[in-house]
């Protein structure tokens, strides 16, 4: 460990010597590449088929839902959770999505609106928004290196196709990603969130962070999420993405 | 005070470095040393603070951009129903805003305010925003000071002018009007007058860019006077874009002229309006494109105050409708001729707040008026006849702050031009506008709640003005001391001192050129010092201050006393400073005085007269004393602090590495005597090695003015009185007690902290709309707070939370960031098992696990493959009313009830999935049931499970509204009960419960029946056809397999997983 921030520091040195725009050779394709190998690199991402992801969601004073999430390519998640040992599902297929939320008594999944899908998009791309970029007509700008909390980190832009904009914050040592902060269109409002990770883990020769909090901008405190288990390429079948078909049901009670 | 004593450093943490280890430095306090430890703000919001700026876009709804003297920029998307702070990195007091009428994403703020009061702040030049307040970059002009006006080129976004007001207190360049045509990469400078006048106003005319107006002033501030008007000032125009500028002087007075507003009328901009500051100030009017003027009006608000008030507002559809905001809000339809007030009978009594210095009118729609004023920013929308407040602006100015013992404890303070206030640490649910309450009018200062006599609670408003409020009648008495026969006249600053004996109840102290000192609670005063000041006839011209407009309203009383303290360590050492520079001191309770400061000044580096902003006795040697000097108002923005441990012999210099902004106050904390705080004007500043280096504190927390700052000693809580931002506190400071070198070079160390204490249930149906401040409360849990080196990335860091008997009773995640970081424990079991039904289960707290009995827990802090042991130490609210026996009464029957849910989720959930199981076998049977007794068998167990299930849980589809109560919605709504309340179970719950649990038995007892009786049989059967059995777990088996917990869904609750990858 030391050995290597000796040999850093000595680079450090030469840099100051050097002008300011040499230290900015790194473009933003050179980091997301090294983001790509700190992660694993690129083949084994590719490689990777399905996902699964089960542990626990903080939801203050004490209380927690066990959740878990399956992502298959191309774009399918299903994410459950539990809560008073009801189930709350909510997936995405690649075109639409679906959600159950039996909480108040309504059993039957319901179509999730395209403000929520958005969200779920998200989360289907399970390679994340900065692997071949290009391909999801996103674009990405190195805005220089910035201090998170009073950690260094490169701060890269990022526009998506349908216009939202994040700064994801890659640490400087590791190039992995410690810190996203952006705004999603809600309604036509903006939602500004800010997410952070860590607990990175090695799960068959890939790199997964185990632990995400995220909240909304300015909130005191948000949700953490908690992975225990994570499964790379366990056989998740296309039908659980797949919106259930209801039977439609005459005269059921209404809630007032 | 520190209960929790004992914690065990881990030994591990050594281990991989040792080789190079000697040749690492020692760690620096920086800002993201203190990390996770962050501010909450209380407000008020009720009250405002002043407004100096409002910028608005006029779609539909408003975009609106609120500018506060030291309070940042604030912004709605909605029309002003609610607001967010948008400039809390950069200074805080807010000259002007403009946004580019082309992109209304992009801002210009021109940072320090240009109403020169006494109290003002300061800027540091221009900023732009491209992204509505994301992100934000210096544009130049950094010593301008202060900024009175931005215009953007109504075509070219590219093209800016900027009226730079400049220094307050002293000459300089950087003034005058300045002119970019690439959107603020150059400035050239092409108005200057000298160094003594700077930009009051610009204007440019909207139709032809080309025509631009400037209006110069010459001022100067004193700490003693203010002066308004010289040779200086004077009314200039430009016809070839602002590059050139000439005087225009046709019908304008001709002798000096002090600070001048100029306004365009929109509509015709062949009309223009000007405000002259003259011997007789008056509006004047020019009709020919500002090259001659008439003299229109000169009523009271035209005239009153123009170095506050100086701004006309042309109402953007009609040219001769001018608003004159000023001590009240005047306006005229005829051309400037006669003013007339909205308000009934141009009388403002307990309507809006007066003082008003900021007017934006939708050029959409001039019914809707945007108003700022010393009190806020108020909305109409119907010119000016009804307002609303609003009351989402925390942006409160605060002087100082004191703190009661009361349980939740109150703050204490008073408000620039809003009063005097206290309000909780703390609410029901959170700290509301409503939870303030008004103790004291005018401008407040200094608050305090007796300590002995707790119904009375002593305030001020300026000028020596100190009363005494009795809370229970809202009853004040006006105690100020009076001069005696033959006396001179007391000069009171200001703000003046007023300080609450900390050994002697009853005694209180205020300071006017004298100290005086009661010992019955104000009723009377006996005068224990001579006159402390220099006394110096030539600093005491407040009579004359205001220049052209004699302005004397106590702001620049001088030769006064500003700080007074009493040595906590013995009651007889007494410390005063003065606004003139001495530093006072009596060893003999006030029969004699040594000057340690003034003339003889033996503080090295501090200049000499320097106002004396605070002085701080130290609380563990009676030698010791901290000192703040600030001499800003000569414009000497230098930060002094200074200590000494010989009673003001020799003073050594604290303010070194780190610090910035002049200093108002310096405190001492009340355990670690090397952990200090210092307020200035940019911010709060923290040193945890006896001032050798000072950190800026970021933590929730803004670059904003602090003027007082005060450690709770109960809650070990800092209280931050902020100049723009109302009150903060950092609950429990315990942790940075711990900073120690040794500390800050370990990897990770945890630190412990104040006992938690295990608040009392309560809740408040409360509708609060967007458009009110919401103060957050603190969590209810216990904190768990530990330091970490560098950010953590790899591994496991969590918490894990153990028992007296070692049992483990929860994990935490851990937060990751350098520096400290916090983790919260509820202080309560994972919540209960309970059966899926068809709805949830609303009470409240039966989503909630039980509390955990008051007393030592164990913390395992885990790092990767590192661990730290601590201790928590939980103890109950002490406005407890429940005894121990109650308390325990009621953990056992929670825990009790906690249990049965327990066993009843698993009767439901194995009757529902052994009946699942029992409606697939049947399925792959054959379907005639005559030819097949299996299926008959299967069927009739299945039944038989199905209808136990149905015994158990609310299966109906009514859901929510269906109403079907079984034996899971009976026990989760007695246990709901039972955990929301800390004391004795009522007969009837506990009667309940014993009900419950015989239910419970028999279902237990007719579970046990069906496995035994039909599902036994049934997997005899079974595996006489080779046929996988009925599986039923045991309430064992079923327990390892089911280890997950629950909780309660937050609203709408989306999963989010950023980043998988």
């Amino acid at each position: 460990m030391n050995r290597k921030s000796f040999a850093w520091l000595i680079v450090g040195a030469l840099a100051l010597t050097a002008t300011t725009t040499a230290a900015w050779a790194q473009t933003a394709d050179e980091l997301i590449e090294k983001n790509i190998q700190a992660k694993g690199g690129r083949e084994k991402i590719k490689a990777v088929q399905t996902l699964r992801m089960t542990g626990n969601m903080d939801i203050g004073q004490g209380a927690k839902a066990p959740f878990t999430v399956e992502m298959k390519r191309p774009h399918k998640v299903r994410m459950e959770f539990v809560i008073q040992g009801m189930t709350g599902v909510q997936a995405y297929d690649g075109s639409g999505g679906w959600a159950v939320m039996p909480f108040m008594g309504k059993k039957e999944p319901e179509a999730m609106s395209a403000d929520d899908l958005k969200g779920m998009e998200d989360q289907a791309d399970f390679e994340g928004p900065l692997f071949d970029y290009k391909a999801k007509g996103s674009q990405v700008e190195l805005l220089g290196k910035e201090s998170v909390e009073g950690t260094p980190a490169y701060k890269l832009k990022l526009t998506k196709k349908n216009g939202d904009i994040s700064y994801i914050y890659l640490d400087a040592d590791a190039y992995l990603e410690i810190k996203e902060v952006g705004k999603r269109k809600f309604r036509g409002q903006e939602v500004e969130f800010e997410s952070t990770s860590g607990d990175y883990k090695t799960v068959e020769g890939l790199v997964f962070p185990f632990s995400l909090s995220s909240k909304p901008k300015g909130a005191p405190s948000g949700q953490t999420i908690t992975v225990q288990k994570l499964e790379v390429n366990p056989s998740v079948d296309d039908t659980r993405f797949a919106m259930p078909k209801v039977e439609k049901k005459e005269g059921a009670p209404k809630p007032q | 005070m520190q209960r929790i004593a004992q914690w065990l450093p881990c030994l591990v943490a050594a281990g991989l470095s040792i080789g190079v280890s000697a040749a690492q430095a020692q760690v620096e306090v920086d800002e993201s040393t203190f990390g996770g430890l962050t501010a909450r703000a209380l407000g008020p919001a009720q009250t405002g603070g002043r407004i100096s700026a409002i910028e608005a876009v006029p779609d539909s709804p408003l975009t609106i951009y609120v500018g506060a003297a030291g309070g940042g920029v604030w912004k709605s998307i909605d029309g002003g129903l609610s607001y967010k702070s948008i400039f809390d990195e950069q200074v805080q007091s807010i000259g002007a805003l403009a946004a580019d009428p082309k992109d209304a994403k992009t801002l210009w703020v021109g940072t320090g305010e240009s109403w020169t009061r006494n109290s003002v702040s300061v800027g540091d030049g221009l900023y732009k925003t491209t992204n509505g307040g994301d992100t934000w970059q210096k544009m130049g002009l950094p010593d301008s000071e202060r900024i009175a006006r931005i215009a953007v080129h109504p075509e070219d976004g590219n093209t800016v002018w900027v009226c730079a007001t400049g220094h307050l207190w002293d000459g300089n360049e950087e003034r005058g009007v300045y002119k970019t045509t690439d959107g603020g990469k150059s400035w050239k400078r092409t108005l200057f007058v000298d160094r003594e006048t700077g930009c009051s106003d610009l204007a440019v005319d909207p139709q032809d860019p080309k025509i631009v107006y400037a209006g110069m002033w010459q001022f100067r501030r004193f700490p003693w006077a203010f002066r308004s008007g010289g040779p200086g000032s004077g009314l200039f125009k430009s016809t070839d874009g602002g590059e050139t500028w000439r005087p225009v002087k046709t019908g304008l007075p001709t002798g000096t002229k002090g600070r001048i507003a100029v306004a365009i009328a929109p509509s015709r901009p062949a009309v223009v309006y000007a405000l002259v500051e003259a011997k007789e100030t008056a509006l004047y009017r020019s009709d020919d494109v500002g090259e001659s003027w008439t003299r229109v009006n000169s009523s009271f608000n035209v005239q009153v105050r123009p170095f506050y008030f100086a701004r006309l507002v042309v109402d953007p559809t009609d040219y001769n409708n001018v608003y004159k905001p000023g001590l009240t809000l005047t306006i005229s339809t005829d051309g400037g001729k006669s003013f007339s007030s909205p308000f009934s009978g141009g009388f403002n009594f307990g309507g809006v707040h007066s003082d008003m210095h900021a007017l934006w009118i939708n050029p959409k729609n001039p019914q809707e008026l945007l108003l700022g004023t010393d009190g806020g920013l108020y909305e109409s929308y119907d010119r000016g006849h009804h307002w609303r407040h609003a009351k989402a602006l925390p942006v409160a100015q605060f002087y100082h702050v004191s703190y009661d013992m009361e349980w939740p404890y109150n703050v204490y303070g008073g408000l620039q031009d809003n009063g005097s206030w206290m309000g909780p640490s703390r609410g029901v649910a959170a700290v509301m506008n409503k939870d303030w309450r008004n103790v004291g009018g005018g401008d407040g200062f200094w608050a305090f709640r007796d300590p002995h006599e707790k119904d009375f609670v002593y305030s001020e408003s300026q000028g020596g003005n100190v009363s005494r409020l009795r809370l229970s009648t809202s009853e004040s008495r006006e105690i100020k001391p009076l001069p005696g026969a033959g006396e001179k006249e007391l000069r009171f600053n200001w703000n003046t001192p007023i300080h609450l004996s900390a050994s002697t109840p009853g005694t209180i102290y205020i300071g006017a050129q004298y100290l005086f000192r009661s010992r019955d609670r104000g009723d009377s005063w006996e005068r224990i010092s001579p006159d402390l000041t220099t006394n110096d006839p030539k600093k005491q011209g407040q009579l004359e201050s205001g220049g052209l407009s004699i302005d004397n309203s106590s702001a620049e009383n001088h030769t006064t006393i500003y700080s007074i303290a009493e040595s906590p360590k013995n009651p007889n050492l007494i410390w005063v400073g003065t606004d003139d520079g001495n530093l006072q001191v009596t060893r003999d309770g006030g029969k004699t005085w040594t000057n340690v400061a003034g003339a003889a000044s033996n503080i090295p580096g501090l200049p000499k007269g320097t106002w004396v902003s605070t002085v701080e006795p130290g609380r563990f040697e009676e030698g010791t004393a901290f000192a703040t000097f600030d001499g800003h108002q000569t414009g000497d923005m230098k930060p002094y602090v200074y200590k000494t441990t010989d009673y003001g012999k020799t003073w050594t210099p604290l303010a070194g590495k780190g610090l910035a902004g002049y200093a108002h106050v310096v405190r001492q904390d009340l355990v670690n005597p090397g952990l200090l705080f210092v307020g200035t004007e940019l911010g709060l500043y923290i040193s945890v090695d006896g001032g050798g280096h000072w950190a800026r504190f970021t933590g929730n927390f803004p670059k904003v003015a602090v003027r007082d700052v005060a450690v709770q000693p109960r809650e070990s809580d800092l209280l931050i009185a902020t100049h723009g931002r109302g009150m903060y506190v950092v609950d429990d400071i315990s942790p940075l007690r711990q900073l120690t070198q040794k500390v800050l070079d370990s990897e990770f160390a945890l630190l412990p902290g104040r006992p938690a204490t295990m608040v009392i249930p309560a809740s408040q149906q409360d509708f609060v709309s967007d458009e009110e401040f919401v103060g957050f409360n603190p969590e209810e849990s216990a904190t768990i707070t530990y330091y970490l080196k560098k950010r953590h990335l790899f591994g496991d860091l969590k918490a894990e939370v153990y028992d007296a008997q070692g049992k483990l009773i929860s994990t935490l995640a851990g937060s990751k960031r350098k520096g400290l970081n916090r983790i919260e424990w509820p202080m309560r079991l994972p919540p209960p098992k309970i059966a899926g039904a068809n709805s949830i289960i609303e009470s409240q707290y039966a989503f909630f696990g039980p509390r955990v009995p008051a007393g030592t827990y164990t913390v395992k802090l885990i790092k990767g493959s590192e661990t730290q042991t601590g201790q928590v130490e939980l103890v109950p609210d002490p406005r407890s009313t429940h005894s121990a026996e109650d308390r325990a009464l009621q953990q056992k029957t929670a825990m009790q009830l906690y249990g049965m849910l327990e066993r009843q989720t698993y009767l439901a959930e194995a009757s529902l999935q052994a009946s699942e199981q029992a409606a697939k076998v049947a399925a792959g049977l054959p379907a005639t049931p005559a030819k097949d007794g299996l299926r008959k068998q299967v069927e009739a167990a299945g039944a038989r499970l199905e209808t136990f299930h149905k015994r158990m849980v609310a299966t109906s589809e009514g859901g929510w509204l269906g109403g079907e109560v079984q034996l899971r919605e009976k026990l989760g709504t007695l246990y709901g009960g039972i955990n929301g309340y800390e004391g004795r179970p009522t007969k009837s719950q506990i009667d309940s419960a014993g009900v419950l649990n015989g239910e419970l038995e028999k279902a237990e007892k007719d579970f046990a029946g069906i496995v035994d009786h039909d599902v036994a049989p049934l997997n005899r059967s079974l595996a006489g056809r080779k046929l996988p059995p009925i599986q039923v777990p045991s309430l064992e088996e079923w327990k390892k397999k089911d280890s997950g917990a629950e909780g309660k869904p937050a609203a709408g609750m989306p999963v989010v997983l950023p980043l998988f990858f």
